[in-house]
């Protein structure tokens, strides 16, 4: 069990702000059963005068599929840029499996990204190099591996997403719903343990919304099975941002609401659809009545 | 009302500083990515060589030719022939030609055509999330994609020196020419005027030009924000802070080179 599963006293509210401001946040953590692969502990950050997270303390189970829910420009995808590193807080600390992330030597940082795997918004496939070589290349930095048994893992993965049949498409040449699932692949070929998605539904039609939310779920299994067979010491923890609460009643194991730099909730979905809190109710059933409003 | 006042006066300053500090940081943390293995940037480092070598050869004659031609080579004729010493037209492009003008028109081509083309390559690939992507892949930005650029643009902007100075000249010797003077004069004063000092000085002051420009240009890529017209406004910058930052390293270096070889100063009969 993680520090963040630990019910403490209520926190008071973050420099600034006052207690009603933040009177919906309960600060319940609902146990999840599992160690957090990632843990964020009472941590700030702020880009000038706007301070996007306020004494944030969020864990990601391992083993699970996560969700990091919450309103527009609450921070989430702030959260996925400390946890590899991109962002570094103003305070407080990220521990990945353990380890401080804010305070690893840069040489150690790059090792510690080989332990994830990150689909961007759009994807962010390298312009110049089709989807092919987009998928090969961390096995290509990173592994001894010979071309043929690049080519045997790349084509697996790419069938996996359905674009066995695209790998020497260009990025530009590829659609939004397929130049996401080319970076999930590409995210997935070194098997990572920790698998992040920043709003992998933005831009798709409810369909494919519906299709990349299986294949999510589909891999993860697939991926705990290999874990549980190779006896791997860590389990694959995907973690998805999104506001989309359809795919979130789909594929999350667990849920942490987010809003205004603080989990109002967190726990495994079926107690997060269940809570009481009438912030949580609105925002998991995406009513318009209720504590969250326009402003 | 104070604060704001404050911030009024003193945002521009303290971002001015952070922005030059964060250079000479990145300078550093290159020159290390440099050195230290391994060295996986070989094959990037001739594409950019090749790439700027493509873009700025024709740039570079047509500016350097145009450039000799009027400034030190008309208006310095214009000015000697009124003394009758036409003649001494090629002694001055040893000081015009070789000390000043061929390095600046050298640097100012290298930073407006493949210091922008890198900018916004980089400004591009930032806004993309590429090189977020290539940092959670594991790979330094750094190493792979600045000290390539760094490196091929330090050695393009050292050899179009030579390549310079050599059209600078000719456009001296068509001054000559449309004065109706023989060139012989104009080739004695050079030869009589050149030295290798002034020639290596001009060869490792562009080298170093290629260094200001390529890490102005990296970083102004690195962190463009703000979709298409943050990479417009970063390429707008990396031109303004290279220019700047060439004209200030160019009157350093100078003079430390005339104070440590006082006899470059004197010019030979």
């Amino acid at each position: 069990m993680s520090v963040v599963d630990e019910q403490q006293s209520r926190p008071a509210p973050p420099p600034g702000a006052s207690e009603e401001e933040y009177k919906w946040h309960t600060y319940t953590q609902y146990p999840s059963g599992r160690p957090d692969a990632v843990e964020f502990i009472d941590m700030y950050k702020g880009f000038g005068r706007n301070k996007i997270l306020r004494g944030l303390n969020m864990g990601l189970p391992e083993g699970m599929v996560s969700m990091i829910l919450g309103p527009s420009g609450t921070g989430k995808s702030v959260c996925i840029k400390h946890m590899v590193g991109l962002l570094y807080p103003d305070d407080g600390d990220v521990l990945v499996h353990g380890e401080s992330v804010p305070n690893m030597p840069d040489d150690d940082l790059f090792d510690m990204r080989k332990k994830f795997g990150l689909l961007f918004q759009d994807g962010a496939l390298f312009g110049s190099m089709n989807v092919f070589d987009n998928t090969s290349f961390p096995l290509r930095q990173h592994t001894e591996k010979s071309e043929d048994e690049i080519e045997d893992i790349v084509t697996r993965r790419l069938n996996e997403v359905g674009l066995g049949s695209h790998g020497d498409k260009l990025p530009n040449e590829l659609s939004g719903g397929m130049r996401k699932r080319a970076g999930f692949a590409r995210a997935l070929v070194l098997e990572p343990d920790i698998v992040l998605f920043d709003e992998p539904d933005s831009g798709l039609d409810p369909v494919r919304t519906a299709l990349l939310g299986e294949l999510i779920l589909e891999i993860h299994r697939d991926m705990m099975d290999d874990a549980k067979e190779k006896q791997k010491e860590h389990l694959p923890t995907f973690s998805v941002i999104t506001h989309d609460i359809m795919s979130a009643r789909r594929v999350a194991d667990y849920i942490n609401v987010l809003w205004k730099g603080r989990i109002v909730e967190a726990g495994p979905a079926e107690d997060m659809l269940n809570s009481d809190n009438p912030f949580i109710r609105q925002f998991l059933s995406g009513e318009s009545q209720g504590p969250l409003t326009m402003d | 009302m104070i604060r704001a006042v404050a911030d009024r006066a003193f945002l521009p300053t303290k971002s001015l500083l952070e922005n030059v500090g964060n250079m000479v940081i990145l300078t550093g943390r290159t020159l290390i990515s440099a050195v230290r293995p391994p060295y996986s940037y070989g094959g990037e480092f001739a594409g950019q060589f090749m790439f700027a070598l493509r873009l700025c050869w024709f740039p570079l004659l047509i500016s350097t030719v145009a450039f000799g031609y009027e400034a030190p080579g008309l208006q310095a004729a214009n000015f000697l022939t009124l003394f009758g010493a036409l003649d001494r037209l090629g002694g001055f492009f040893v000081l015009a030609s070789i000390r000043e003008f061929a390095p600046f028109v050298d640097a100012i081509v290298l930073a407006g055509v493949a210091g922008t083309a890198i900018t916004a390559d980089l400004g591009a690939r930032k806004i993309r999330e590429e090189l977020d992507a290539l940092q959670v892949l594991g790979v330094d930005p750094v190493k792979s994609l600045v000290v390539p650029r760094f490196l091929a643009l330090m050695l393009v902007t050292g050899l179009f020196d030579i390549y310079a100075l050599l059209f600078g000249i000719f456009g001296g010797i068509l001054a000559t020419l449309v004065n109706h003077a023989p060139i012989g004069p104009f080739f004695i004063t050079l030869f009589n005027n050149a030295d290798t000092i002034n020639l290596w000085g001009s060869v490792l002051k562009t080298t170093l030009f290629g260094a200001i420009i390529a890490i102005v240009c990296c970083y102004k890529g690195m962190t463009a924000s703000g979709g298409a017209e943050g990479v417009g406004r970063a390429v707008n910058q990396a031109v303004v802070i290279a220019f700047l930052g060439i004209f200030a390293f160019n009157y350093a270096f100078t003079q430390t080179l005339l104070a440590t070889h006082p006899e470059v100063v004197t010019i030979p009969k």
